[in-house]
């Protein structure tokens, strides 16, 4: 975090005070190392992203370790997030023959919520999704069980034919063909990885200047109803947060689930 | 005890279609949105190197403009006509 971020958290930077308003930007996505190994940097992003990978295996194996007929406690949750995951993301999107892709549909639902809720807990307040890193080997992933379901289920000359539909007359199909290519290989992982990755960088980059905003604002003039506005914005911003951030691990999952419905078709 | 059973099916098949509805918009609105990226990017990169090679550099936003024509005809092609981007495809319906 910055050194302007830091001096204003210590409680001297107010408005009418001389000082300027510490605006956040890119620098408040950059972390210090916690600790280096030889050239490699261990930053707090790192750490959070185990850590709610972590959550994710510890929930899971305390909700489904002892499994009840009724179930009882963190089973309960446990069966909400995965009967949620299949009867509103696989499910639409596969049918009943996708069900061999729910743990990894639920996994990846929870590993990256989990991440993005980090957002809104006090002492973590960093969404690890915003720094996009984090993002890419996520969509490698999904791309390439899509691609690799899309080749074994079709063969990879039908894989390629398939990807224009049928119907399509020769010299439109000659047309088509370069940009299907860059939006098929270039485009589409593009797209889902930078939605994720720009909702939560804005989503975190809003919330930190409304918060900034209030502190700074705040003084015994006409300043206080500044902060006071300021103040409702960064909680409205803060409600929407715990929307987007459970809508951004959705929107992903669904994707993924329709992009291997795609790939388990003959035509997509 | 019947009618409440057709009840909580029907209500079952709601909720199921809307989950479907979503999924298919959602997919739908982002491919839409790739087909268009890529369309410009792809005749861009044609035009450019074409113009490059012809020293024409007015080929590039052409060929970027020619793209965008083609994605939003193709998307007007694949996904106008009325339903068929919410419809289930046939190949899904028998197993759910």
């Amino acid at each position: 975090m910055t050194g302007d971020v830091n001096a204003l958290a210590s409680g001297g930077c107010h408005i009418f005070s001389g000082c300027g308003f510490p605006a956040p930007g890119l620098q408040d996505f950059e972390w210090k190392p916690l600790f280096t190994i030889g050239s490699f940097s261990f930053t707090k992003p790192m750490l959070l992203a185990i850590l709610a990978a972590l959550v994710v295996i510890v929930f899971f194996w305390a909700a489904f370790r002892k499994p009840k007929l009724v179930p009882r406690g963190v089973q309960n949750l446990g069966e909400i997030a995965i009967l949620g995951v299949r009867d509103q993301i696989l499910r639409p999107s596969l049918g009943r023959r996708g069900d061999s892709y729910l743990p990894l549909l639920v996994s990846l639902f929870c590993f990256i919520y989990i991440m993005n809720v980090m957002e809104l807990i006090p002492i973590l307040q960093f969404p690890v999704t915003s720094r996009i890193g984090f993002v890419w080997p996520m969509v490698f992933v999904v791309y390439f069980l899509y691609l690799y379901l899309g080749v074994k289920n079709q063969g990879a000359w039908g894989y390629l034919k398939n990807m224009i539909p049928p119907g399509v007359p020769a010299p439109i199909y000659v047309i088509l063909v370069p940009v299907e290519l860059l939006r098929f290989f270039v485009f589409q992982p593009f797209t889902l990885g930078v939605r994720l990755f720009g909702n939560m960088f804005a989503g975190h980059l809003l919330l930190t200047i409304f918060t900034i905003a209030t502190w700074y604002l705040l003084s015994l003039s006409v300043g206080l109803i500044y902060a006071a506005g300021s103040f409702a914005l960064a909680i409205f911003v803060f409600l929407l947060e715990t929307l987007v951030t459970l809508l951004q691990a959705f929107i992903f999952t669904t994707l993924t689930a329709t992009y291997i419905a795609s790939s388990l078709e003959a035509s997509h | 005890m019947s009618g409440q059973g057709n009840g909580a099916r029907s209500e079952l098949s709601r909720r199921t279609a809307e989950a479907e509805g979503r999924a298919q918009g959602l997919n739908v609105g982002w491919t839409v949105f790739s087909y268009l990226l890529a369309g410009m990017a792809a005749y861009g990169i044609i035009g450019w190197l074409v113009g490059r090679a012809v020293h024409v550099s007015v080929l590039f936003p052409i060929g970027m403009l020619v793209g965008l024509a083609i994605s939003i005809g193709f998307v007007i092609y694949r996904y106008g006509k009325q339903g068929a981007a919410t419809q289930p495809r046939s190949t899904k319906g028998a197993d759910r």
